[in-house]
């Protein structure tokens, strides 16, 4: 085992250089489109940025819950969660036009003062929604992914190097469940910050933790159709990835996917159940005419489909089949997002070209990043030490 | 013991160690016997698949009762709200279906468990007092600490005392015992 390193394969450079040619192409028609109608742009940007924002973030928390629960599955997948948090610089810089240029676009509602003196806020929320209070957030958000991600790149890159230190181990797991605690603050904030407020007028408390759950959702997919990339014959993970690990990985994902549900019910029950007119508007938006019928879709093949096919077990352990689903729960979170974000500008859910255009931009621009960060390191943690138990191929 | 009364049960023999019973397991299956079980003071990882045993029924009642539950709560919600007691809450539809998820929601939880505990009890044929593998002292002394058993029982058709016990005696156990079912 030790003569092994567990490079990367040719297939995660032809991944990185496919993702980042057709990711550019789409930028630049983004671009190009942007020069007509740079409001139209600035919405499925936003859309599209929490697309893979929620691939580097989910990876930080799903890193660190794996550190503090310590499975097997968590070992198979812990360098691609590595090189995915990585990519978090590279969300700082994207993030960046949305900071200078696209907030008036985003955010009128509190920004123009027009607007504020139709429908002003409470007092508490214009404290809250100023452009210097949102900036200052932002970097605060940022600056505590951005530690938590080094932190733990760090720590597990010295356990590759000092192999028999066993303090590297606590350590990890001591910082795993303050960094949980963290990530989902910060998280929650930010989805308040940089999606909620693009109508201030409504408030839900439980929002946060849809995007938590979804990024969750979006990350356990990706995880598995890498893992079965690495692990086809002759690649690295080949002898390593074993069928308990897809039934484990898949049975996280039909977890994360129940607590999705979960939460998006509990918001519906309650406001339903409260049938206030400032609180309806949301759903008002969301459940009739063509977004209804988003909504529908959603329910039903972003739940109910993936629910009744991930029950089984012979599906979990199926190393073709898993990973297909995986990606269509990846395509379904893109439509999820749609129906959160865009019925605000966009009274029909007709897609506009930038809502197309953009989610392929930045998606194919991220995987391309992450794939060239998963050359990086040895795809196994090899100073693991519960690593030889956790590849075996029997238990005993 | 009163030997006139007691009819045979099956060959038994005895192993040292989890691996032994796990090679064991599939001689004894790639040989074409169909009833047998195999005994172990704790779980053995690929045992199940060494017996040759194939799927139960356990995932199957468990879906079914969850089924059974969810349905029968979402049914026993709507048949009070519509039909037997209907009442005009805030103008709301009387089957108002996003109150009665909840409900519907623990009822299934709660069908599928129960059914899959019960199932698993039923279907191991429990609760059961006595089994005939305790007549073998050897066994009621050490299955539950640190010794391994297989026992092919009379009902096989490839079953044949002596044939038996000389396949599993090839196997090298440390003893082949008789079971009597007294």
């Amino acid at each position: 085992m030790t003569a092994q390193d567990y490079k990367a394969p040719a297939s995660v450079n032809q991944l990185q250089n496919a993702s980042f040619s057709v990711g550019l192409i789409a930028l630049a028609l983004g671009g190009f489109l942007a020069l007509r109608q740079p409001g139209a742009f600035f919405h499925s940007y936003l859309m599209a940025y929490m697309l893979i924002l929620g691939f580097a973030l989910g990876s930080l928390g799903l890193l660190m819950l794996q550190h503090l629960t310590s499975g097997q599955w968590g070992i198979l997948i812990r360098r691609p969660l590595e090189s995915a948090t990585r990519t978090l610089p590279l969300l700082l810089v994207l993030f960046l036009p949305i900071f200078f240029f696209g907030m008036k676009y985003l955010y009128a509602a509190w920004l123009d003062p027009e607007k504020l003196q139709a429908e002003p806020l409470s007092l508490m929320q214009q404290s809250w929604l100023t452009l210097s209070a949102f900036r200052v957030r932002a970097m605060i958000y940022f600056v505590v992914w951005l530690l938590l991600m080094t932190l733990f790149n760090y720590l597990s890159r010295q356990q590759d190097v000092n192999r028999e230190d066993r303090a590297l181990r606590r350590r990890l797991k001591f910082w795993a469940g303050p960094g949980i605690i963290l990530y989902v603050f910060t998280m929650s904030f930010a989805a308040i910050d940089w999606v909620m407020s693009i109508t201030p007028h409504w408030a839900s408390t439980i929002y946060g933790f849809l995007f938590v759950a979804g990024q969750l959702i979006s990350t356990m997919a990706l995880m598995i159709a890498i893992v079965v990339l690495l692990a086809r014959p002759g690649g690295p993970l080949d002898g390593a990835l074993h069928k308990r690990h897809l039934t484990q990985l898949g049975g996280l994902l039909f977890a994360f996917i129940m607590l999705w549900a979960y939460f998006s019910f509990s918001q519906l029950l309650i406001i339903w159940s409260g049938n206030l007119p400032e609180e309806i508007s949301f759903y008002r938006s969301r459940l009739y005419g063509s977004w209804g019928a988003v909504a529908i879709v959603v329910l039903i093949l972003h739940f109910f489909i993936p629910f009744f096919l991930l029950l089984s077990r012979d599906l979990k352990r199926n190393s073709r089949l898993l990973p297909k689903v995986a990606m269509w729960m990846i395509f379904m979170r893109v439509v999820d997002l749609y129906w959160l974000t865009q019925p605000e500008f966009s009274r029909t859910a007709m897609p506009n070209p930038l809502n197309l255009v953009l989610p392929i931009a930045l998606l194919g621009i991220w995987l391309g990043f992450f794939a060239w960060n998963l050359k990086r390191e040895p795809l196994l943690p090899l100073g693991d030490p519960k690593l030889a138990e956790a590849i075996a191929s029997h238990e005993h | 013991m009163e030997k006139q009364h007691s009819q045979l049960y099956g060959v038994m023999a005895e192993f040292e160690t989890a691996n032994q019973l796990l090679r064991a397991a599939e001689k004894v299956r790639d040989a074409g016997y169909k009833h047998m079980d195999a005994y172990a003071p704790f779980p053995v990882e690929g045992l199940s698949e060494a017996l040759g045993l194939g799927r139960n029924l356990v995932p199957l009642l468990t879906l079914c009762g969850g089924l059974c539950g969810g349905l029968g709560g979402f049914g026993f919600e709507y048949w009070v709200n519509v039909i037997s007691y209907p009442m005009n809450v805030a103008g709301r539809p009387l089957n108002s279906w996003p109150a009665f998820i909840p409900v519907t929601f623990e009822l299934t939880v709660l069908g599928a468990a129960l059914t899959a505990v019960f199932g698993m009890i039923a279907l191991n044929g429990l609760p059961r007092p006595h089994h005939p593998v305790f007549n073998v002292h050897r066994f009621a002394s050490r299955a539950t600490t640190d010794k391994f058993f297989i026992c092919i029982e009379a009902t096989d058709p490839k079953f044949s005392l002596a044939d038996t016990a000389r396949f599993l005696e090839s196997l090298h156990p440390q003893h082949v015992t008789e079971v009597q079912d007294e």
